[in-house]
């Protein structure tokens, strides 16, 4: 099928995961939509300053094809010396962000998009100075510029009510704007953005190949190891460099440990969110049996500095595996316990039912992965899909319910969270002996690698260029927020305003992967935040109690 | 510093979740540390102390300006790991002013604001022990272990010995790492 579609492009690569292909721009949109209509969704795009290989800028943007189990890379070049590309936007809605993401941080200008704002950088940011353009340092700090003027009107029978920066119920500075007529949402607007580290540029100058997978790691606090194992995975493919087995199951056990902590917090959260904070107290109780886990693995509770390129850095004992399986007893037992407990309250049931409703078809055409996907009914998961690690080994189903709110996206989570814990045990009984790290390798100059994970929040894609040196020429991580926060709006119109915190939330929203490389914002996001911080906690923080 | 129950804000300005999730963590029943009076709230304006966190990226220094200020005083900042610190792996990038020590100096340069009193508490992200740790120093529970205090051994001829302290004076102001006051001694 994607052969089909992709007939007449110069196919630069074409193995049994990935296909290269090489597309004029004047066919990009044909065949962006043939492949969206050929069962591929939208997963990420990035752009390149290809200039000092070619005097061309290019756009990779990537398809993810379940059916055929391969991921399709559509690379588009500008002309030499121009800067203009055709949007695919209006024929693939997920494609928006990405293509604004290399408007701001490049300078590619899109032909046809139908909001060519910035998404990114800040107000105060300079006009034509592009970060991610290889003759700007990476260390160079910007005076401020004067911010642009002017500011919508607001409609008089609407009221906004803003949701951050610094909100009780948001642990991270992002603002959502709401609108609101009477008690319920009319819509709403995400300016994130907040947490742009300047991550791709530092890892392309001042890092070298082995460092970045602990920069990686610190993209997210929470679901870091799947960062740095996806950034491993993508040079290993453009490098074809083999990883021993046991190191394959130790990846595995420690992307399953993340994902338990990951679930377990986010339960906790969720039920404090539901005002219901002895379910919270009991579920972190719960987690912390799975931070003792990850201390005796790899000596810390988070950021565990595991991976690096072609294997793992530490061994599990027998000694410690013992010790584990004894933990991971205690926190299956008191974890089914409670969640048992919690999924049967009907007060908690009646709060998450037909609440904040994302219909299938259009979490397909934003491209949602993950819990949100399996939660309407689109039965994704890159651990099936696209077997990396160990998982191809291991025996496990996918949940998927019909029920598109935030009930279902609870139970997604609540099935997963156990079928980790049998995964786990598995992987520790079936783990081979043998070499931790296959040292002998070389790397390719300029040659793209692709490594896809399933974080606990959806699909983290991370595309690599390898230089010589031991350099990256270009890095960029996709993390799955990235792709579920556009459906926000969508799951919060027409609900009650008390219910936009737990709506937000069930998304398990990740801001700190989100905005590696943006910097936010637009119009008037901090005029309207310091007039009424305190009134938008108050008014939210009253409705959510 | 503050004796009585510490009221914590938590600020995050571009923080990895890492040190957000610890510093939850000591909420959560196993360090439980409402049993010592701290709790956490939603304004700043109600708080004693602030739990810092994050590197301050270019897009959140305004508005962490407006809420480290909206905090009365006296108030305590716990400078939360290696990022809140001294700007973590990305001090030097184009949109991270780089830490709390800079933070201090924007203030103290642009609105004449004094720096208030800091803990800090290093580590990626500390562990939750490490955070109460630092909470009992600001309560002036605790005597600091660490001293900005450099101790030499006596050289031979005075003039070496001067110009070596004078390089190790130099060499620690020039270190991103706080060090308030260099006092060197003879051992």
């Amino acid at each position: 099928m994607v052969v089909e579609v992709l007939k007449g492009c110069k196919i630069l690569r074409h193995d049994d995961r990935v296909t290269v292909a090489e597309v004029s721009p004047e066919r990009a949109r044909e065949i962006a939509k043939g492949l969206f209509n050929a069962g591929c969704y939208y997963s990420c795009g990035m752009g390149v300053d290809e200039r000092p290989v070619n005097m061309r800028f290019a756009m990779y943007h990537v398809f993810n094809c379940e059916a055929e189990r391969r991921h399709v890379i559509l690379k588009l070049t500008t002309p030499t010396n121009e800067l203009t590309l055709p949007s695919i936007t209006p024929v693939i809605e997920g494609a928006s962000w990405s293509e604004r993401e290399a408007m701001d941080m490049l300078g590619i200008i899109f032909d046809g998009h139908p909001e060519p704002e910035r998404l990114i950088l800040p107000e105060d940011w300079p006009e034509g100075v592009y970060p991610l353009r290889k003759d700007f340092p990476y260390n160079k700090k910007l005076p401020p510029a004067k911010p642009k003027e002017g500011r919508k009107k607001p409609r008089p029978d609407i009221i906004e009510v803003p949701l951050g920066p610094y909100h009780p119920t948001l642990h991270e500075p992002e603002y959502f704007e709401l609108y609101v007529k009477g008690d319920k949402i009319v819509d709403a607007k995400y300016r994130g953005f907040h947490i742009h580290r300047g991550m791709e540029k530092l890892a392309e100058s001042r890092m070298t190949l082995n460092q970045v997978p602990f920069l990686a790691e610190r993209i997210c606090g929470i679901c870091g190891c799947t960062h740095s194992t996806a950034y491993c995975q993508a040079v290993e493919d453009a490098a074809g460099i083999y990883v021993p087995e046991r190191a394959r199951y130790i990846r595995t056990i420690m992307l399953e440990i993340e994902r338990l902590h990951s679930h377990l917090l986010w339960f906790g959260v969720a039920c404090h969110l539901l005002g219901f904070d002895s379910g919270f107290m009991h579920l972190w109780r719960a987690r912390e049996y799975i931070m003792d886990i990850a201390e005796l693995i790899t000596g810390n509770r988070k950021t565990y500095g595991i991976n690096i390129i072609g294997g793992v850095r530490r061994d599990i004992p027998e000694k410690k595996k013992r010790k584990v399986l004894e933990l991971l007893d205690l926190a299956e037992k008191d974890s089914r316990e409670i969640l048992d407990n919690v999924v049967k309250m009907g007060e908690l049931k009646e709060r998450m039912e037909n609440v904040g409703v994302l219909p299938k078809k259009k979490g397909r055409e934003i491209g949602v992965v993950g819990p949100v996907a399996r939660a309407s009914g689109i039965d994704t998961d890159v651990r099936r899909d696209h077997p990396y690690a160990a998982y191809g080994d291991l025996d496990f189903e996918v949940p998927v319910y019909k029920g598109e709110d935030v009930l279902s996206r609870f139970l997604v989570r609540y099935d997963e969270t156990f079928q980790s814990f049998s995964m786990i045990k598995q992987a520790l009984d079936n783990m081979p002996e043998g070499e931790l790290i296959n040292e002998d390798y070389e790397i390719p100059s300029f040659k793209l690698g692709l490594g896809v994970t399933e974080a606990p929040r959806g699909e983290d894609v991370h595309l690599v260029i390898t230089w010589g040196e031991n350099k990256v020429y270009r890095w960029h991580p996709r993390a799955s927020t990235y792709n579920n926060l556009p459906a926000i709006p969508i799951m919060l119109r027409g609900n009650d305003i008390a219910d936009a915190p737990i709506i937000i939330a069930s998304i398990d929203p990740c801001f700190s992967c989100t905005d590696h490389v943006s910097i936010i914002d637009s119009e008037n996001g901090r005029v309207l935040w310091r007039g009424s911080l305190e009134e938008g906690i108050r008014r939210v923080g009253n409705g959510k109690a | 510093m503050i004796k009585r129950s510490l009221w914590v804000f938590h600020l995050n300005s571009g923080s990895c979740n890492g040190c957000d999730i610890e510093v939850l963590n000591m909420f959560a029943p196993r360090n439980d540390v409402e049993r010592l009076g701290i709790k956490l709230v939603g304004s700043p304006r109600h708080a004693d102390a602030i739990a810092f966190t994050g590197p301050i990226t270019r897009e959140c220094l305004p508005k962490v300006i407006d809420a480290l200020t909206a905090v009365p005083d006296p108030k305590v900042v716990l400078a939360i790991g290696a990022c809140a610190c001294g700007g973590g792996i990305w001090y030097d990038t184009y949109s991270v002013i780089g830490g709390i020590k800079e933070l201090y100096k924007i203030l103290k340069e642009e609105y004449n604001i004094e720096p208030p009193a800091t803990v800090f508490i290093p580590g990626c992200p500390p562990k939750p022990e490490a955070i109460i740790y630092g909470v009992a120093l600001a309560r002036g529970m605790l005597q600091k272990k660490q001293f900005a205090q450099v101790y030499v051994e006596p050289e031979e001829s005075l003039e070496a010995e001067k110009s070596r302290l004078e390089a190790l004076v130099r060499e620690a102001k020039g270190t991103r790492h706080f060090l308030p006051k260099i006092a060197v001694r003879r051992v």
